[in-house]
């Protein structure tokens, strides 16, 4: 008999440590049954005398005790959240519905922005936001988001049917509208396109409809409300979308252990189950990351109580954080400093982060090659066509007067518009190429008034001396030597015109510092100062410029003198 | 080419257009010549007025109208109050604002001289100007062109809109053909209106220095 037990104790002690051996196998819970156990432990909880008012409660036995589930969500994201009186509509007031019916309690909704959501949860006001909340790195440090993620969005640009849009080859040099801080804005400027900053999202369906932007990036969510107008519909669609961004119901960091693990078994049954499919579709927003995922929580491996930390199964916060620079720390102190001493709200948002500082650093150096070239170019244009309407032959005169007055008579926007097209039919659109052609247009454009002076001085010159060579007159080189001395005022006023003209190169994309600086503060703050810099920059150049100016009229003019 | 359609409704948009390029132009002169003539009669004053009115006119003289276009656009508050009241300026008037100082100093500059012109006797010189002024119109009107890249729904506005769903370069440089057309014989005009006011001027005066 004691040999029977002995070989019992054996057999059993084997299959123990089988069990020890694969905890997975025979441990795993369902999602279900995880949130059942959890669910009882808070209710009961909740339900011994004196519990509910003893300090430091989970938030989960809170809710139990109150019969209330407190959800902050967004009133006017068209589709997401909205109301009219006291009637609320839209995804995530229904998501917040049917997690409080899913939890037993009754749902009580606090209305929430961008900027409120994250406080009112540190400050107890709300157990949970449902507010289009996107999850990235920073965030992480502020509230606890539930996993997996209720919604995904992205950025998505949207422009008329009828332009031929399909990627990011094809805006490369264009202007696309978006919202100043969108975290997107960064991607955008990667890939050679303008922005053009609105403060408010809500501004841009209009901006498209009156022509002042042709395409605009905003949340996908954001524009799914206009493309259920049909006149909307019909004129605009998505181009292409980029920077997803998984949205998180977040509850607080702290006090908050066991709703947060019973909000992220709420998730994944509500994806495995469809529930978040079946709301999305009853508020006609867009259904692929969510028939994606519902194909994820259904996979065994994902459908189990441990399912919503298997990096396998959920979805990663965006990496939003901005790499600092080596001296970020002392830009902050001047800052400070400042701020102490003036009041003034001063920001240096270009010193502070890697793509901002290297942004800032290529646009002065690309400002100051487009001036040195822009200046060259009106030179050598300026002798050229000075040259060419001084001819004496029909053929090389009035071609040159003709150009001369076709270039005076457009806008410069216009001009280098031009310019750029051109330049683009001939070459991949580039930030080289857009300074090029940048350069060509400002020369062109100054250089036909200044040659058209040289031509001037160059007629006043013959009628005073007599011209060609061999009647006696002067070699008609020296002449054009003399022409340009006398023309010096004015070839200097055209130089000083296209130094100062150089900022506009940055309407074809070409990356100057007005480019640059727009592109910084398009994901930092501190446009004040940031423009502030730009303009102190700006006629700083151009005072350098009059200066070098002055020197060369005065040697052209002692030339003349001399001659 | 052969297949650009231009669609009915460009030219008169373009005409709007052009409308809002004069406003603009018109709206810079006014400051310009508000300005620039206080900064004249400082500048003439001479000592301290005299030096504070040459810088400025100096400064204005070097800031490019692109950047202080963007500078306004990104110093002023959407919801600037002035004694309780928004002055927060449309984009319209932040383009005509960012032409005030190139308006101003040339007004400043022609203006001093002109000053100068009559003090020494000379009312011929100082009438030239008018046709300046007129000159310098003009250039704002070319000029206000850079409210295109604010958003401001100017004459290059609207043919930059059009040649945008123009796929072919030959179709481009046709519509923009259209456009140098439009403002450069606006600009001829001006041109022609100027030295027509010189020559009326010049026989007036003659006119005038001949009678007993």
């Amino acid at each position: 008999m004691r040999a029977w037990r002995t070989l019992l104790l054996a057999l059993l002690g084997i299959l123990g440590g089988a069990v020890a051996t694969f905890p997975l196998a025979v441990n795993a819970e369902t999602p279900d049954a995880a949130l059942a156990k959890l669910l009882e432990g808070a209710r009961a909880e909740a339900a011994v005398p004196g519990a509910c008012t003893a300090a430091h409660l989970d938030r989960l036995v809170q809710i139990f005790c109150e019969k209330r589930l407190r959800a902050g969500i967004r009133e006017y994201y068209p589709l997401f959240g909205a109301r009219e009186g006291e009637a609320r509509s839209g995804y995530d007031v229904d998501v917040g519905r049917a997690v409080a019916k899913h939890l037993g309690v009754e749902p009580v909704f606090t209305r929430v922005n961008a900027a409120s959501r994250i406080p009112l949860l540190a400050e107890d006001r709300i157990d949970l936001a449902i507010a289009t909340m996107g999850h990235n790195t920073q965030r992480d440090g502020q509230v606890r988001f539930i996993r997996p993620h209720y919604y995904q969005s992205e950025t998505t640009v949207v422009g008329p049917r009828a332009l031929a849009v399909k990627g990011w080859p094809d805006v490369a040099g264009r202007t696309i509208c978006v919202t100043i801080g969108n975290g997107s804005n960064a991607q955008i400027i990667s890939h050679n396109v303008r922005l053009m900053l609105f403060d408010e999202a809500g501004v841009l369906p209009d901006r498209l409809k009156d022509d002042t932007c042709t395409l605009a990036a905003q949340d996908d969510s954001f524009f799914a409300y206009y493309f259920t107008h049909p006149d909307f519909a019909k004129n605009y669609e998505q181009k292409f979308g980029f920077a997803q961004v998984p949205w998180g119901m977040a509850v607080a960091r702290t006090g908050s252990d066991q709703l947060a693990r019973a909000l992220d078994l709420t998730s994944q049954i509500f994806h495995r189950d469809g529930v978040f499919l079946g709301i999305a579709r009853g508020n006609s927003v867009g259904l692929g990351f969510l028939e994606r995922q519902q194909a994820v929580w259904k996979r065994p491996e994902c459908n189990t109580d441990t399912g919503s930390t298997n990096p396998a199964c959920v979805l990663p916060a965006l990496d939003a954080a901005l790499q600092p620079t080596p001296f970020a720390g002392r830009a902050t102190a001047i800052e400070d400093w400042v701020e102490a001493r003036t009041g003034v709200d001063f920001s240096l948002p270009m010193f502070k982060t890697m793509p901002a500082w290297s942004l800032f650093k290529d646009g002065i150096v690309n400002s100051l090659i487009l001036v040195a070239g822009a200046l060259a170019a009106t030179l050598l244009f300026a002798l050229v066509l000075g040259a060419l309407q001084s001819s004496r032959r029909f053929l090389l005169r009035w071609p040159a007067r003709a150009g001369s007055i076709v270039l005076q008579s457009s806008p410069v926007v216009l001009t280098l518009v031009i310019a750029a097209a051109v330049a683009q039919a001939f070459f991949h659109y580039s930030s080289a190429v857009a300074i090029g052609a940048a350069i060509v247009a400002l020369g062109l454009m100054n250089g036909s008034n200044a040659g058209q002076a040289i031509a001037e001085a160059m007629h006043t010159l013959r009628a005073e001396r007599g011209s060609a060579q061999g009647t006696g007159g002067i070699p008609t080189t020296e002449l054009f030597g003399r022409a340009v001395s006398r023309s010096a005022t004015q070839i200097v006023s055209f130089l000083i015109n296209a130094a100062k003209g150089t900022p506009i190169a940055s309407f074809i994309g070409a990356p100057e510092l007005l480019s640059a600086l727009t592109d910084i503060t398009s994901f930092a703050s501190g446009r004040a100062t940031t423009y502030t810099l730009l303009l102190v920059f700006y006629v700083a150049v151009v005072v350098v410029v009059v200066w070098l100016c002055d020197r060369f009229r005065s040697w052209l003019e002692h030339r003349q003198a001399a001659a | 080419m052969m297949g650009l359609h231009i669609p009915t409704g460009f030219f008169p948009d373009l005409l709007a257009g052009m409308v809002v390029n004069f406003e603009i132009a018109a709206i810079a002169l006014l400051f310009g010549l508000a300005l620039g003539g206080l900064l004249a009669l400082g500048r003439l004053t001479g000592g301290v007025v005299g030096a504070i009115a040459t810088a400025l006119i100096g400064l204005m003289r070097a800031a490019p109208t692109f950047v202080v276009m963007f500078f306004l656009l990104n110093i002023i508050p959407r919801d600037a109050m002035l004694f309780g009241v928004g002055v927060s300026p449309s984009p319209l008037m932040i383009v005509a604002l960012s032409l005030v100082p190139y308006s101003a100093s040339y007004v400043a500059d022609n203006g001093a001289e002109s000053l100068k012109q009559l003090r020494a006797g000379s009312p011929l010189g100082a009438l030239q100007f008018l046709p300046n002024v007129t000159r310098a119109f003009f250039v704002l009107v070319m000029s206000s062109s850079a409210g295109a890249a604010i958003g401001v729904t100017e004459g290059i506005a609207v043919i930059l809109r059009e040649a945008v769903l123009l796929p072919a370069l030959g179709d481009k440089l046709v519509l923009f053909a259209i456009g140098i057309l439009f403002f450069g014989v606006t600009l001829q005009a001006g041109f022609a209106l100027m030295r027509l006011l010189q020559r009326h001027l010049g026989r007036f005066a003659t006119r005038n220095s001949a009678a007993p």
